[in-house]
């Protein structure tokens, strides 16, 4: 018999390592976010989903533009940029740059940030390390996944996203590839990363592989009564 | 010790502690600072040094010693690094750098990584041996005396690597800069769990009224602090609101002002008797433990602040608080998710309304604080940091590192 490749959960943990660069305004903001590295994009895009956050932004650039300048319109604009749709941080950085550009040209005098409210960029340095627990079978997962906390979840929903491309994320993966239940997977796929904290996501997840463990013990249960 | 903190720390930061204490095994971490007691670094460091050692750690701290004259340049580094106008003179610094030299001879040097809090044992790095040298920076400088700063930064951009404990107290400099907060101990005096008993005898000390609301600021009599705004924002509450408030702190034996502070209070209460002013001597911890579990709402409404751990104590205890939008405070206190920051006195009145009319959200909110703290700013998450950003140092150029 086969043997099956058990989920292995991992976490990863951030340790943030400033730039020492910062803007007090949307044309400071756009200039440097040109010639930042790109760990300082990726902390400040891909990243946010890590922190606690207001769900009404995806980044930390977003963030800063509504509650910091009060730019509603901007914040709205650079929130809706979908970090997973780029190929490279390159593509991602002229993205961002674009929308800053084309806000600019409605509102050429936008506000400054209050002193000491500048946007300050960082990059992160991350460590990822097995948290010890493993899965052989949905029930064993569905049992992991209350016990795990949401950093994992961040490394194995959003990370992964990174690391697959086409907005894969471990779980649905591991899921379709060794029990082939692609249904499952592509209901895992389809919640939407941007609209849960990663308690929600969390939640979502544990409430759909308990569906399918239900269904698949009904099955067992159907098949006996028939004998 | 290390079993003190489970079930009360996160887990993951506790694996990641056992993790990174295997890789750093046998490894020896110096921290030098310049007092044994007293101060947020001592308390810091007296409960770290045992927790490192349990993880295999060779840890170690040292303490420089200086003269009056040593540190009371020290202390106008220090002032003119918060921003304060201070003349440090080009023979001060020799002064400064004399007594680091003097030190160097005396202190055994040698170690995996070194840690450096703070300005006093800075000009230690010229004395370099071997190993990874590290400053820690734990003051506001966000807008420093250029020239007092610019001097500092000779050293610093001869460490390894600098911390700070906020983002915006970063320079540029041409070295590695990490951020990493300052934290509470969970299990100490000043923040563990206390019994009703202990927590009657506090009350019956000072003869407050456990069935009244209480407003609570814990806190220096320093301007920066504004008690008189807490007061202010309490009679604005007062006039639909049944409370006290009560202003606990101890008297500064190295801050002159705070008489003159204190006494404005007095003047300003005038025979209220309803708020109490609660001067506590030093090591009062347990009757500041026990007041702020039995406090309503708490504030901290400071002008001008450095990180502020109080706000992170009180939202230790579940309790909701306001802060004033300074220094470290708005990374505690996520607005309207872990209290409230407020910029005014009428704002202060508004929220403290708000709170006590709203005892579910006062209840929610106090406990979304709780493990915001926890998830944040306990003392196991300072440690895994300073072990992270060691293990990182010596495996320097990946940003991602799998262990």
């Amino acid at each position: 018999m086969e043997e099956i490749m058990p989920f292995e959960f991992k976490q990863c943990i951030s340790i943030l390592k400033a730039t020492g660069k910062k803007a007090k305004n949307v044309h400071e903001l756009r200039d440097l976010i040109s010639t930042v590295s790109d760990d300082c994009i990726f902390h400040h895009t891909y990243q946010y989903f890590l922190k606690g956050h207001i769900l009404e932004y995806t980044n930390d650039f977003g963030h800063w533009a509504g509650e910091s300048l009060e730019e509603r319109a901007l914040s709205e604009r650079l929130s809706n940029i979908d970090p997973y749709e780029f190929k490279d941080i390159t593509d991602l950085r002229n993205e961002l740059i674009n929308e800053i550009n084309e806000y600019l040209k409605m509102f050429p005098e936008p506000r400054e940030a209050m002193h000491g409210d500048e946007f300050y960029f960082n990059e992160t340095v991350t460590l990822i390390f097995p948290v010890g627990i493993r899965a052989r079978n949905l029930a064993e997962f569905l049992t992991a996944m209350r016990y795990i906390n949401t950093p994992t979840i961040y490394y194995h929903f959003y990370e992964a996203r990174i690391r697959l491309g086409g907005g894969i994320d471990d779980f649905s993966r591991w899921i379709e590839d060794v029990f082939g239940k692609k249904e499952l997977a592509n209901r895992i796929r389809s919640i939407d990363p941007f609209m849960h904290n990663l308690e929600e996501i969390k939640q979502n997840i544990i409430e759909e592989v308990e569906e399918e463990v239900r269904k698949d013990m009904e099955v067992i249960d159907r098949c006996l009564t028939s004998m | 010790m290390f079993n003190q903190y489970v079930g009360i720390a996160p887990k993951s930061d506790l694996l990641l502690l056992q993790i990174l204490g295997e890789k750093l095994h046998k490894k020896s971490f110096l921290h030098i600072n310049s007092t044994r007691e007293g101060g947020g670094v001592a308390e810091i460091l007296q409960r770290m040094i045992p927790i490192l050692e349990e993880l295999g750690i060779k840890a170690r701290w040292e303490v420089i010693e200086g003269d009056a004259r040593f540190f009371d340049i020290t202390k106008k580094v220090h002032n003119a690094l918060q921003g304060n106008i201070e003349k440090v003179t080009e023979d001060m610094w020799q002064y400064h750098f004399e007594i680091n030299r003097r030190n160097a001879e005396r202190l055994n040097l040698e170690a995996d990584a070194i840690l450096i809090h703070d300005p006093q044992p800075a000009p230690l790095v010229e004395f370099k041996k071997s190993g990874l040298w590290i400053w820690r920076c734990h003051i506001d400088v966000s807008n420093p005396q250029k020239e007092v700063c610019d001097y500092l930064t000779r050293y610093c951009e001869k460490y390894d690597a600098a911390i700070f404990s906020v983002a915006k107290f970063a320079k540029a400099l041409p070295i590695d800069e990490f951020i990493v907060s300052p934290s509470i101990d969970p299990v100490s005096e000043k923040n563990r769990e206390l019994t009703d008993g202990e927590i009657q005898e506090t009350l019956n000390k000072f003869k407050i009224p456990k069935d009244r609301t209480i407003i609570l600021q814990v806190s220096r009599f320093d301007r920066f602090k504004d008690p008189i705004g807490v007061i202010k924002a309490y009679r604005i509450v007062k006039k639909y609101n049944d409370c006290i408030l009560i202003l606990a702190g101890s008297p500064a034996t190295d801050d002159p002002e705070s008489e003159t502070v204190l006494n404005e209070v007095r003047e300003y209460v005038a025979n209220d008797p309803d708020i109490h002013i609660l001067l506590l001597p030093p090591f009062s911890d347990k009757d500041i433990n026990a007041l702020q579990r039995t406090a309503t709402v708490i504030l901290q409404k400071s002008l001008k602040e450095g990180f502020g751990l109080t706000v992170s104590e009180a939202m230790w205890k579940g309790k909701p608080v306001i802060g004033g939008a300074a220094g470290g405070i708005p990374l505690q206190i996520v607005h309207g998710l872990t209290g409230f920051l407020v910029h005014s006195v009428e704002g202060s009145a508004f929220r403290i309304r708000q709170l006590i009319n709203n005892p579910d959200m006062s209840r929610r909110m106090g406990e979304t604080g709780r493990e915001y703290v926890r998830k944040n700013f306990l003392i196991t998450r300072q440690i895994r940091e300073y072990l992270s950003l060691w293990y990182y140092l010596e495996n320097k150029g990946k940003s991602i590192l799998e262990l």
